[in-house]
Formats: structure tokens, sequence, C-alpha cells
């Protein structure tokens, strides 16, 4: 297996920015449906992905030459097809499944040639989301383990590169390839189909394909590592495919309410960074760049439920309610924020750690920075979030707020070296700056 | 695709209950559906005999190769479209309500015709002219000779891989008429756990990834009686670096009435049928 995905921001540096975008923009819409479609095809996980990466390679020395094709996906799928075809070719591989393809393409005169316009049509005629479906549903085949799926989805539907997936997880490169070779190998060699459970196993594999899609989100939302605070295209991925399982099964609550909290989250996207890319918290976000309709989508999502259907997502999407709902961050009504997260504490049995976290600073916010200090002492002191920046960084926050200057530059210290994006840790570093500049004595004391 | 299911208790087990038992509703299902190839229970661990061959000496012991209580109970092939439908048969087998089931795919060997099966046509009608015992074998991670198929585990080197290769001991045996048939598995981390508790169907990648030892294959013997057994076992190539478990077959009529049969069958719980191990070892020892 290789990791050969060009990533979009590598190849920016040397190409025309119009191709750039081009590429950037087949890269996050195209690369999950190429992959599925050819494993469809070709039944060979590694090949399939290759090929696709193989075929964005391809499309980042052709495109700056020829052009930027009408169809940017149509010509992808081509081009990935007739790598996989050449590669299963020179590795002699005689499976039924191929020698039908092969001859199926010769039939069509499409072997082999460059990309052909007829393959345009065909390849938009294909039930695309049938395909990426499929591939949900079997990279979070309850059968593999549950670190395994996650990987494989961000990998296989999310295109992201090994590399980076380790990062996410804090685990060696080498750990996470051996992880997914083995989820592969495992899918293959156990049998586990390539399509979507039957209607009598849907509701059953359902809240394993929620519990990925929740995963893909939260990385599109927050990104583990790197320059860029969001991963946009992961949090788009994983509300396209929301939305299918919401069709799929309308009359599930848990997908409307996981579909309405991703849409209530991503509506905020572009305040949550300025031009420069840098973070904009929330209280200083301008509301009138979130997105209304994608607002107005998930509150609608979010319809009168017995009590009993309340599941983690419906309470995590009414969350992200009441901060959308305000017109300015003092009309935050933080009191209902920490009901919701004494809810969700219960829902989950036994509380995360990262629930406490949120609600010690919604306690902050709703009866005073002591009352959340004290709540964040705690967690603090059980050890369970030992060296996650956000403790450290709500410490310094509720600190700062409430005048304490010295301790919050000494909470913001702590926290600089763990932000895992760029983004974070220079939002820490102004605050520090700012902190310090009110802690330091100014000239006319 | 071919599955073995491996039945045994797991790690939380709940009482069995006879009256509850529908074992014979599950079979039926499975023949109408032509999934089913073959299927047996086991007599139950104190009947099972464990065979090695350390450098050079037949160790025999009495009782299952592992300490565990994850002894198998019973075993089914099973033919069927794929992993999902293997899981939906699996999770209405009765043990999966009081215990769990293992699925395991078989290697799929290159070449193979592909109309063969593990289990031959025409097996179960075929009489019986002797004792029948299910051999597992065993293979061990540390193992000298561990490694069976193309990804059973860590890659261990063999000191002649010739060793490794028991197609000669099939061959001696199936000329003997003394193996039915028999097949290599697909290692522990392409096994998957399937249980049911409350109504609700549990599936895991089970907790064998890193198992010290794990049944890499089996064969179904017929033999004259535990001696012979045993000397066909001390001679399979796996003796040397792993263990071999011998354990008879336990028949009984899935339609049976299972409260009368489990009372009838209270009596024979917890006593050896198998001679002692001790007691045959002279015997193999003459027929080497």
């Amino acid at each position: 297996m290789t990791d050969g995905a060009p990533t979009p921001e590598g190849r920016a540096e040397v190409l025309a920015p119009a191709v750039a975008a081009a590429l950037r923009s087949a890269f996050e819409t195209e690369w999950s449906r190429v992959v599925a479609t050819l494993i469809r095809t070709t039944g060979d996980w590694d090949v399939a992905e290759e090929a696709t990466s193989g075929a964005f390679e391809r499309a980042a020395t052709t495109w700056p030459r020829d052009g930027v094709p009408a169809n940017p996906g149509a010509w992808l799928t081509t081009a990935a097809r007739n790598l996989a075809l050449d590669r299963l070719r020179r590795r002699g591989v005689e499976t039924d499944k191929v020698r039908e393809w092969i001859a199926m393409e010769a039939l069509e005169g499409r072997t082999g040639g460059p990309p052909d316009p007829a393959d345009v049509a065909i390849a938009r005629d294909e039930p695309a989301w049938e395909d990426r479906l499929r591939l949900v549903f079997t990279c979070t085949h309850p059968a593999l383990p549950m670190e395994s799926r996650v990987a494989l989805t961000l990998r296989t539907v999310g295109g992201l590169e090994t590399s980076e997936i380790a990062r996410a997880f804090f685990v060696p490169e080498s750990t996470m390839a051996q992880r997914l070779v083995r989820a592969k190998r495992k899918i293959r060699n156990a049998g586990i189909p390539y399509r979507v459970p039957p209607p009598e196993a849907l509701a059953d594999r359902l809240d394993g394909v929620l519990a990925v899609l929740y995963l893909v989100s939260n990385e599109g939302y927050v990104a583990s590592s790197g320059d860029r605070l969001q991963r946009v295209h992961l949090a788009v991925e994983a509300i396209r495919l929301t939305r299918l399982v919401v069709d799929l099964l309308p009359d599930a609550h848990e997908p409307h309410a996981l579909l309405a909290l991703m849409l209530l989250q991503h509506a905020r996207a572009a305040a949550r960074v300025d031009a420069g890319g840098e973070l904009v918290p929330l209280e200083e976000q301008r509301r009138e760049q979130w997105d209304r309709a994608l607002i107005a989508e998930g509150l609608a999502l979010l319809g009168p439920i017995p009590t009993s259907e309340r599941g983690p997502y419906r309470v995590q999407a009414e969350i992200q309610a009441v901060h959308v709902s305000a017109r300015t961050p003092d009309e935050t009504d933080w009191a209902a924020i920490v009901r919701r997260y004494d809810e969700l504490a219960g829902l989950m049995r036994g509380a995360s750690p990262f629930v406490e976290l949120a609600r010690a600073i919604a306690i902050g916010m709703a009866d005073g920075a002591d009352h959340g200090l004290a709540a964040l002492a705690a967690l603090e002191s059980s050890g369970r979030l030992a060296g996650y920046h956000l403790l450290p960084a709500a410490q310094a926050d509720l600190l700062r707020r409430s005048g304490r200057a010295d301790a919050a530059a000494a909470r913001y210290r702590e926290t600089i070296p763990l932000a895992p994006t760029a983004p974070e840790r220079r939002f820490l570093e102004r605050r520090l700056a700012e902190v310090e500049a009110s802690a330091a004595p100014g000239p006319d004391r | 695709m071919e599955y073995a299911l491996f039945y045994a208790e797991g790690d939380e087990p709940i009482a069995y209950v006879p009256a509850a038992d529908d074992i014979g509703d599950w079979v039926d299902d499975l023949e109408s559906r032509g999934a089913s190839e073959y299927g047996e229970r086991l007599r139950p661990d104190q009947d099972a005999t464990t065979v090695r061959v350390r450098d050079g000496q037949l160790l025999v012991t009495d009782g299952p190769f592992t300490e565990s209580k994850e002894s198998i109970g019973g075993f089914d092939i099973i033919d069927v479209a794929d992993l999902d439908e293997a899981i939906e048969i699996a999770s209405r087998h009765p043990a999966a309500a009081f215990g769990r089931v293992e699925v395991r795919p078989f290697m799929q060997w290159p070449g193979a015709e592909p109309e063969a099966r593990v289990v031959p046509a025409g097996f179960r009608e075929r009489v019986a002219s002797g004792r029948r015992y299910l051999m597992f074998v065993v293979a061990e991670r540390q193992g000298r000779r561990a490694v069976i198929g193309d990804d059973g585990g860590e890659p261990t080197p063999t000191e002649d891989p010739m060793d490794d290769d028991p197609q000669a001991w099939v061959d001696e045996m199936d000329g003997r008429g003394t193996r039915l048939f028999g097949d290599v598995l697909r290692g522990p981390e392409d096994a998957t756990f399937v249980s049911r508790r409350a109504g609700e169907v549990l599936v895991s990648d089970g907790p064998f990834a890193e198992a010290k030892e794990w049944i890499a294959g089996f064969d179904v013997l017929e033999v004259q009686g535990l001696a012979e057994a045993i000397e066909v076992a001390s001679k399979h190539p796996m003796a040397r670096g792993g263990t071999l478990e011998l354990r008879p077959l336990w028949p009984f009529d899935v339609h049976d009435d299972h409260v009368a049969r489990h009372e009838r069958e209270a009596a024979e719980r917890g006593i050896r049928v198998e001679p002692a191990a001790a007691e045959v070892l002279d015997e193999v020892g003459a027929g080497r």
C-alpha cells in the first residue's frame, strides 16, 4: 500500500491558483466516490486506493498543461480505472471478476487509452452515493476493531493520508499503516460484504455507522493536527453521508440528531477562522457570518421527540442549538447548557472526561469562574485528561475572565506546547501576550 | 464462502437452560437454506487428550490444550454468501444466548476447484467404521512452527520448511482411511465473535488477536480408539511446534427433548470416558 494521495495543500505551492483550487475541490468531492467505485469494480481495496492516488497525481501534472477537464470527477474515475486495470494485469491477477471486467472494458473499447468523453456520461450515471454508502457500511463493520473502523473510514472515505490519521490518534505511522493493512485484510479474508445491509439488519448496524461519522465530523470540526483549524471537506463529507443515512432510515431519531449537530457546528465554520486562517473564539465570532440556512435546517431537525428517544447526539445538537440561538454572546443560556451536559453524562453512563470538561466550562460561564475552576481542578486531579491541551486552556480562560492575569499566564504557558494545530497554538499565544500585557506594570502605574 | 462456527462459553456465560434450547429449529433452518455442511457436539473437557512432541519425546496429557475456560463444546461448518450471513446464522444458535460463537473463515487455497468443499460430498451419509475424533491443530505464537498459511501470525523462521508441510501426513492418513477430512483456518485476527444477550446481537472482532495459542485448523479422524488417535496426532508436523487436541464427538439428536437429554447426560458430566493417556501410551509406543 502506498500513501501517494496528493495533499491539495502540498500541490498548491507550485500550481496556478485556479488549477490548485480545482485539484483541491476535486480531491474533496471526488476521492471517496472514485475509491468506492473502484472497490466495487475491482474488489481490491489496495488497488482501488493506489489507483485513485495515482489518478490524482496524474491530474496534478496533466491539468496544469492541458487545462482542468470539464468534468473532473469523470476524468479522475477513468484515469483511476485505467491505472487499476494496468496494475491488475501486471500482477497477473486472474480472478473471475477482473477477467469479466477486462472483457467488458475491451468490448467497450475503453481499455488503456486516454480518458474517453463517453466515460463522462457513464461515470455520471453511476449511483455514486450508493457506492459511498456501501463503503461506509463496510468500513464500519462490527467485525473490525473500532479503532480500525475509524481509521479506515478516514483513509478510504475521507481520503486522509495514513500519516495524518496516525497523528490524529497519537500512534506511530507504521502502527497506523499496519492497522489499515490488517483491516483491509480482514475484510477480504473474513468475507465482510461490500454492501449496504438489508433492511432487517440496518438498525443494528446504524449505531456503529453514526459513531464513525461523528468521529469523522469531529475531525473536520477541529482538526487533531496540522496547519488548519478545520478540515472543512471532512465535515462536509460527514454531513453528506449522514444525510444519506437519514434518508435511508427516516424514522430513526439519532441520525436526524447527528445531522442537526453537524449542521449547527458547520454553520459556524466560516466565522471560526479569520481571513488569515486564525482561530476566532465563539464570543468574538461575527455572528452574521454564521450560515443561517444551515442553522434553520439544523434546528428544524430537532422537533419534539419522546424523552425516552433522546440520545447523546440529540443532547449535543441541543447544546449547539442554544449557542446558535443566542444573538449575542451575553444572551447564551449557559444554565441550559449545563443541564444538557448533565443529561449527556447520564446518557453515556459513566461520564466521559471530555463531557466533564465541557460541563465545567459551562458551569464557569453560568455560575461564575470560581465554580468552573473548582470543577476543572477536580478533573485535573483525577489525571484523566493529562496532556490534553484544552484542560489548562479552559483553566487559563476562566482565570483570565476573572482578572487573575498571572495565574492565567501560567496556564497559557502550560497549554501552548500541547496545542495540536498551529491556529490553536497561535491563538493561545495571543491570549498569553494579552494577559502578560495586562499583568505587567504599565508605564503610568 | 465457508466458515467454521465454534461454540464456547465465552467470558461472561449465562447458565444453559435446556428448555430454551432450540437447536433443532436452528439445524432445520440451516438445512433448508442449504448452508449446512457438517456439525457435531464434542465430549466435554475432561475427555480431551492433548498431544505434543518435544525433542523427540511424545508428551500426552489428559484435558484440553488451554487452561482457560474457553473450551469448545461443538462446531459447525457452513457455506454461506458472506460474513453477514454467517453472523446472522451464528447469532441464532443456542450457544450464542448463553456463551459465544466464534466465526472463523477457512483458508482459501489458490487453484482450488470452485466446487470443492471442506466437507466431502456425501460425507454425512457415510457409516462410521470406527471411533471419530475431532483433532484440533493448535498453533503457538512463540512456536518454532507456528505459521500455517500466508498470514497466520508473525512470520517465524523455521529450520526446515518441509517439516511444516502437513501434506505427507495428510497423504498417509488419507491412505489409511484414518483422516476423513480437515482444513486450515484463517488466523485469529480474521475471527469474529457473536453472542446474543437480552435479544441484542453482539458482534466483535474477538479478544484473541494477541493470543499466544489458537486453533489453526482441524481434522476429523476415524480410528479404533484413543491409542490410534494419539499415534496419528503424534505424526502430524504441528505436534512438534504446536499442540494437537483430540476430542471425541458426542452425537445427540438435535430434535430431542433437551430437558430429558440434559438430565440423562448429567451422570456423564465430569467423568472421563476416554482411557487415561498413561494407560494407552504403551500401546502408542508399540504402534510407532
